[in-house]
C-alpha cells in the first residue's frame, strides 16, 4: 500500500524530468531524425531539378549505380586518406607541442593565445586565407619561401597531387592546436609522484614516455582521435573555400562529391544516396572508436 | 518506523527496521559502515525509496510525503552549504522558501546564528569558513526553522580530532536547550556512547540492539555488539560450562556462583574488567600498547589474543608469562550457536 | 678487471689508444675541456633549443593571421608586389569600402548577430533543462536518451543538407531567419547539452537533497541552488555555441540566399572568375572575424577549459 504511495513522489519527479527534457528532444526529433528518413526515402529516388521532368522513384538504382561510379571509389579513397592523415598529423604534433611547452612554463601564454586563434575562426575564412595569401602562386607566403629556399614556384592548389597536400595542410594547420591544448591539460594533471618513482626505478626519459606518459594520457589521445575523425569526415568549408573539391576531383572527399552532385549538378536523388554512405561510414567509425574506447 | 525493509537490485539494503523515537530524545545511529545506518536515516528524511514499511511522525503516515513536507531538518555528512550563497542567505533559505516575510526572516538567521557562535560570519561564503564554521552553519540552516526532526548524518566525522570531542559537547548542549528530536547517525561508538540519550546498533541491515548506552554497555544482547561496543571491545573466548564449573583455555576457573548455562558457551569480559592474578587464565604478554595512564596489553590466551586495560602495565615486559582473573560480576555468557546472551 | 689493463697486455698500439681513452674521459668526467658537455651546459642547450623550435611554432600559427592582417592595410597592388613588402603606407580604403561601400558587409555583419544570437539564445533555452534531467533527474529511457543525444553529434551535415533544402524549398522557408536559425540548433543543441551534462555531473548531489529538505520543491532548488554553480559551464557553452554559429558555413550556404547571407558567405564576394580582390579580401575577412577572436582572446581560459572539460573528462556518454 505504502509502496504506490512512493511511487507518487517518484512519479513526479519523473514527470519534472520529462518535461524539462521533452522540448529539446522534440526539436531535435524534427531537425535531426525526420530530416534522415526524408533523405533515406530522397536517396530512393531521382530527384533532378534541373530536368524534373526525370524525377522519380529510383528504388536501389542509386546506389548501384554507386558501385560503379569512379568518382565515387574517388571520393571515398580521398575521405579515407584525408581523414587519417589529418588525424595523425594532429595528435602527433600536438602531442609533441605539448610536451615541448610543458618545458618551458614561461611561454605557455604566448602558446595558448597563438593555439587559440585558429580555432575560433572560421574554417571557411581559414581556407581562403590560404588560397590567397598562403598558397597563391608567386605571392603566397608558401611560395614566396620555396622561392627564397630555390625551390622554386608551384600552383599549389592547382596541382592535383600537391592539392591534396595542401588542403590536408590546411585542415591540420588550424586544428593541431586542439590536440596540443587538450593534450598540454592531460599532461599538466599527471601527477609528478609517479615519475619520481619511475625515475628511482631507473627508466630513463624514452621509458618513462612510452611506460607511464602515453598509458596515463591515453584517454585523452582517445577522445582527441574521436573527435577530430568526425570532424575530418565531415569538413567541407575549408576544403571548399581552397579547391571547391578541384582541381577537377582531386580534393573531392565524399561529402563535397555530394554537395556537388546535389548543388551543382542539381542531381538530389544520387546525392542523397552519397549523403547515406556517408551517413553510414561515420556512425560505423564512431560506434567501432567508442567501442574500442570502452572495451579498454 | 515500522517494518522498513529496503532492497538495491539483489541486494537488500535494510531488512526489517522497527525504531520508536521519542519526542525530545537523542537516538543515536551506530554501525559500521554499510550496516544501513545512513540509509535509515535518509529514508527518515524522505530522500530515499522505501520497498516495504511505513515511517509515522507524531502518529502521521509520513511515508509518502516528499522531504520537504515532513518539517525535518538535516545537516550532511559534506553539509550541502550552497557555495554561492553568503552565510547569511544560506540560512534564511529555508524560511524565504516558505515565504517567511522579511524581518522574521532577519530575526530568525541571527537567532539561529547566535546560538551556534557563527553571527559574526553573515557576509562571509562557505569556501572562506573553516571546517568546524562551516559545519555551525549547516547546522543553524537546520535550527532556524524549528523542524520536528532533526537528523544528523556523521556531522563530526569530517573534523579533526580535538574539534570533534569539543563540538560534540556543544551538539549536545544544543540539542538539550532546543529540546528538539534528534536522529544521529555515527560509526564511532564512543560517540555515540558519551552523546546519546539511547541508541540503535545496526549490523548488516538489521537492527541488533536498542537502548541506553549504559544498558547496551553492561548488558549487550550478542556477540556481535558485544565486540563492537567499547573500546577497545569486550574479549570474546570459546568456554564451557560442565556443572556449574567454567572451564576456559584449558583451565577450570572457581566461580562463586552456581551457572545455570550448560555446555558450549562464548565467554566475554571486558578489557577493563580483567586482572593479572598469581593464578587464573595462563596467558603470555605479546604487545604492550602505552597510552599513558593507562595501558592496553595484548595476550595469548591458549592461542587467542585478549586485551587488557591496566594502569599497572610499568611491570610487565613483552614475553612474560602471567595469570589472569576476572569477577564474576563482570562476567559475560552467550550461547556459542547464535551468540545471543544468556542469562546466568 | 679494467679496460684499461687489458689492452695494456695486448700490443704497443692498444696501449696508447687505452691511454688516451682513459685521459679523454677524465677530462669529460670532470668537466675541464668540454663546457658544453656539462651538465649544465647542456641543459641550457636544450632549453634553447627547445625555445627555438617553439618561437618556430608560434610563427607558423599566428603569421598567417598576422599576415592577413598586414594586407588588409595593403593596396592591391602592394599586395601584388614580389618580394612581399612588409614596410608600406598603410592605407584604410580596403576597410572603408568594405564597411561603408557598394560591396559593405554591414548587413551580413547584422545577419550573422541574428542568426548566431538567437540561436545561441534558443540553444541555451533548450539544452540547460535537458541537461539537467539528463544528469540528474530520473528521466526514463535515461540510457537510451542519452545515446541519442550524442549519436546526433555525429551525423554529417551534408546529410542533412539535402532533405532541408528540399522541405525548404516546397514551403517557402529558403533564405528565411526563422529557417536557417531552426537548423542551426542540430548542431548547437546537442553539442550544448553533452556540454551542460557534464557541468551538472560535478555537483555534488547533497545540494539538491538540502534544497528539498529545505522546502524548495525541484524547480526552485534547480533555479536557486543548481543553476548558480553551473554559470561558469553555462557561460563556456554559451561562448562555444556562438562560436560554432558565427562560422558556420554549410547551412548558410545552401539554405540562405540573397536575404540571408551571414558573413562566412559573404567572403566570397571578393572571389570572382576574373580577379580575387585579395586586401579587400583581407579586410573583409577580419571584418568578420573580429567579434570572433575578440571572444577568442577574451575568453581564453573559458574556451581552454571548456574544450579540455569537454574532451579529458568522460567526453561520450557511452
Amino acid at each position: 500500500m505504502s509502496a504506490t504511495r512512493v511511487a507518487t513522489f517518484a512519479r513526479q519527479e519523473r514527470r519534472f524530468a520529462l518535461a524539462l527534457f521533452l522540448p529539446a528532444l522534440v526539436v531535435l526529433l524534427v531537425t535531426t531524425t525526420a530530416p534522415l528518413v526524408y533523405l533515406a526515402w530522397n536517396s530512393a529516388m531521382r530527384i533532378d531539378l534541373s530536368m524534373p521532368w526525370l524525377s522519380g522513384f529510383a528504388g536501389a538504382s542509386n546506389y548501384v549505380n554507386m558501385g560503379g561510379d569512379p568518382r565515387f571509389w574517388n571520393s571515398l579513397r580521398l575521405t579515407l586518406v584525408y581523414t587519417v592523415s589529418t588525424v595523425v598529423l594532429q595528435v602527433t604534433l600536438g602531442l609533441a607541442l605539448a610536451l615541448l611547452v610543458l618545458r618551458i612554463p614561461h611561454g605557455q601564454a604566448a602558446l595558448r593565445v597563438a593555439a587559440i586563434l585558429p580555432i575560433v575562426l572560421a574554417p571557411v575564412v581559414v581556407g581562403l586565407f590560404w588560397r590567397t595569401l598562403v598558397l597563391s602562386p608567386d605571392v603566397g607566403l608558401v611560395d614566396v619561401v620555396t622561392r627564397a629556399l630555390g625551390l622554386g614556384s608551384h600552383n599549389w592548389l592547382g596541382d592535383p597531387q600537391l592539392a591534396l597536400i595542401s588542403v590536408i595542410a590546411i585542415h591540420t594547420w588550424q586544428w593541431t592546436p586542439f590536440a596540443f591544448l587538450v593534450m598540454l591539460a592531460s599532461l599538466s594533471s599527471l601527477p609528478p609522484d609517479v615519475f619520481e618513482a619511475a625515475r628511482i626505478d631507473r627508466a630513463n626519459a624514452w621509458q618513462r614516455f612510452i611506460h607511464i606518459t602515453l598509458p596515463l594520457i591515453r584517454p585523452a589521445i582517445v577522445i582527441v582521435v574521436i573527435m577530430r575523425t568526425m570532424i575530418a569526415l565531415s569538413a567541407f568549408a575549408a576544403i571548399f573555400a581552397a579547391t571547391g573539391g578541384g582541381p577537377g576531383t582531386a580534393t573531392e572527399i565524399l561529402n563535397l562529391y555530394a554537395y556537388r552532385t546535389s548543388f551543382s549538378e542539381f542531381n538530389l536523388g544520387y546525392g542523397a544516396a552519397l549523403a547515406m554512405v556517408l551517413l553510414a561510414i561515420t556512425l560505423g567509425v564512431s560506434f567501432a572508436m567508442f567501442r574500442v574506447r570502452r572495451g579498454r | 518506523m515500522r517494518g522498513i525493509v529496503k532492497r538495491h537490485g539483489t541486494f537488500t539494503a535494510l531488512s526489517g527496521i522497527d525504531l520508536d523515537i521519542e519526542p525530545g530524545e537523542f537516538f543515536a545511529l551506530l554501525g559500521p559502515s554499510g550496516s544501513g545506518k545512513t540509509t535509515t536515516l535518509r529514508i527518515l528524511a524522505g530522500l530515499e525509496p522505501l520497498d516495504e514499511g511505513r515511517v509515522l511522525l507524531d502518529g502521521e503516515d509520513v511515508t509518502a510525503r516528499e522531504p520537504g513536507a515532513r518539517d525535518v531538518a538535516m545537516v550532511f555528512q559534506s553539509y550541502a552549504l550552497y557555495p554561492h550563497m553568503s552565510v547569511f542567505d544560506n540560512i534564511a533559505f529555508p524560511l524565504r522558501m516558505i515565504a517567511t516575510p522579511k524581518d522574521e526572516v532577519e530575526r530568525a538567521v541571527r537567532d539561529a546564528a547566535a546560538k551556534v557562535h557563527i553571527d559574526h560570519l553573515f557576509s562571509r561564503r562557505p569556501g572562506q569558513l573553516s571546517g568546524g564554521q562551516q559545519q555551525r552553519c549547516a547546522l543553524a540552516r537546520a535550527i532556524v526553522r524549528k523542524p520536528k526532526l532533526f537528523l544528523l548524518d556523521e556531522p563530526l566525522s569530517n573534523l579533526d580530532a580535538k574539534l570533534r570531542l569539543e563540538t560534540r559537547v556543544e551538539l549536545r548542549k544544543l540539542q538539550r536547550a532546543l529540546g528538539v528530536t534528534t536522529v544521529y547517525v555515527t560509526h564511532d561508538q564512543e560517540e555515540a556512547m558519551t552523546i546519546a540519550d539511547r541508541l540503535a546498533v545496526f549490523m548488516e541491515g538489521k537492527i541488533v540492539q536498542t537502548g541506553a548506552p549504559q544498558d547496551i554497555f553492561s548488558r549487550p544482547a550478542s556477540t556481535v555488539v558485544a565486540g563492537f561496543i567499547g573500546s577497545p571491545p569486550m574479549n570474546l573466548m570459546p568456554a564451557e560450562v560442565r556443572e556449574g564449573v567454567l572451564r576456559v583455555a584449558g583451565v577450570d576457573l572457581p566461580v562463586h556462583r552456581r551457572l545455570g548455562a550448560q555446555g558450549a558457551v562464548t565467554l566475554g569480559v571486558r578489557p577493563a574488567a580483567l586482572r593479572i592474578a598469581p593464578s587464573g587464565l595462563p596467558a603470555r604478554v605479546y604487545l604492550i600498547e602505552n597510552l599513558g595512564d593507562t595501558a592496553i596489553v595484548d595476550l595469548d590466551v591458549g592461542g587467542q589474543v585478549i586485551k587488557l586495560r591496566t594502569e599497572q602495565a610499568r611491570e610487565l615486559r613483552e614475553g612474560d608469562a602471567v595469570h589472569l582473573t576476572f569477577a564474576p560480576e563482570s562476567m559475560h555468557v552467550f550461547d556459542r550457536d547464535d551468540g545471543l546472551r544468556r542469562e546466568i | 678487471m679494467k679496460r684499461g689493463q687489458a689492452r695494456f697486455s695486448r700490443s704497443g698500439r692498444a696501449e696508447k689508444g687505452a691511454r688516451l681513452d682513459f685521459r679523454v674521459r677524465k677530462m669529460i668526467g670532470e668537466n675541464r675541456a668540454w663546457p658544453v658537455f656539462t651538465k649544465e651546459g647542456t641543459a641550457r642547450i636544450r632549453t634553447l633549443l627547445l625555445v627555438a623550435i617553439a618561437a618556430v611554432l608560434l610563427a607558423v600559427w599566428a603569421f598567417p593571421i598576422l599576415w592577413a592582417l598586414l594586407t588588409s592595410f595593403k593596396t592591391e597592388r602592394d599586395v601584388l608586389a614580389y618580394p612581399p613588402t612588409v614596410i608600406f603606407t598603410p592605407t584604410l580604403s580596403n576597410y572603408r569600402d568594405v564597411i561603408f561601400g557598394s560591396a559593405s558587409l554591414l548587413p551580413n555583419l547584422v545577419s550573422s548577430v541574428i542568426i548566431a544570437g538567437v540561436s545561441t539564445a534558443l540553444t541555451l533555452l533548450f539544452s540547460i533543462p535537458a541537461a539537467y534531467a539528463l544528469a540528474r533527474l530520473d528521466l526514463p529511457a535515461k540510457r537510451a536518451s542519452g545515446f541519442y543525444v550524442l549519436a546526433t553529434q555525429m551525423l554529417p551535415p551534408v546529410g542533412l543538407i539535402i532533405p532541408y533544402y528540399l522541405v525548404l524549398q516546397k514551403v517557402g522557408g529558403l533564405d528565411t531567419y526563422s529557417g536557417l536559425i531552426l537548423i542551426y540548433l542540430t548542431f548547437s543543441l546537442p553539442f550544448a547539452i553533452w556540454l551542460m551534462v557534464s557541468y551538472f555531473e560535478d555537483i555534488p548531489r547533497e545540494m539538491e537533497e538540502a534544497a528539498l529538505l529545505d522546502r524548495a520543491g525541484r524547480l526552485r532548488a534547480l533555479w536557486y541552488v543548481i543553476l548558480p554553480q553551473v554559470r561558469g559551464g553555462i557561460a563556456v557553452t554559451t561562448i562555444f555555441v556562438f562560436l560554432n554559429a558565427w562560422n558556420e558555413f554549410l547551412f548558410a550556404v545552401v539554405l540562405g540566399g540573397n536575404r540571408v547571407r551571414p558573413v562566412t558567405v559573404a567572403m566570397f564576394n571578393f572571389i570572382s572568375v576574373e580577379q580575387t580582390l585579395w586586401a579587400k579580401l583581407a579586410a573583409g575577412a577580419m571584418l568578420a572575424m573580429a567579434p570572433v577572436i575578440l571572444l577568442g582572446l577574451l575568453a581564453q581560459r573559458h574556451i581552454v577549459k571548456g574544450l579540455t572539460v569537454g574532451a579529458v573528462k568522460g567526453g561520450g556518454r557511452t
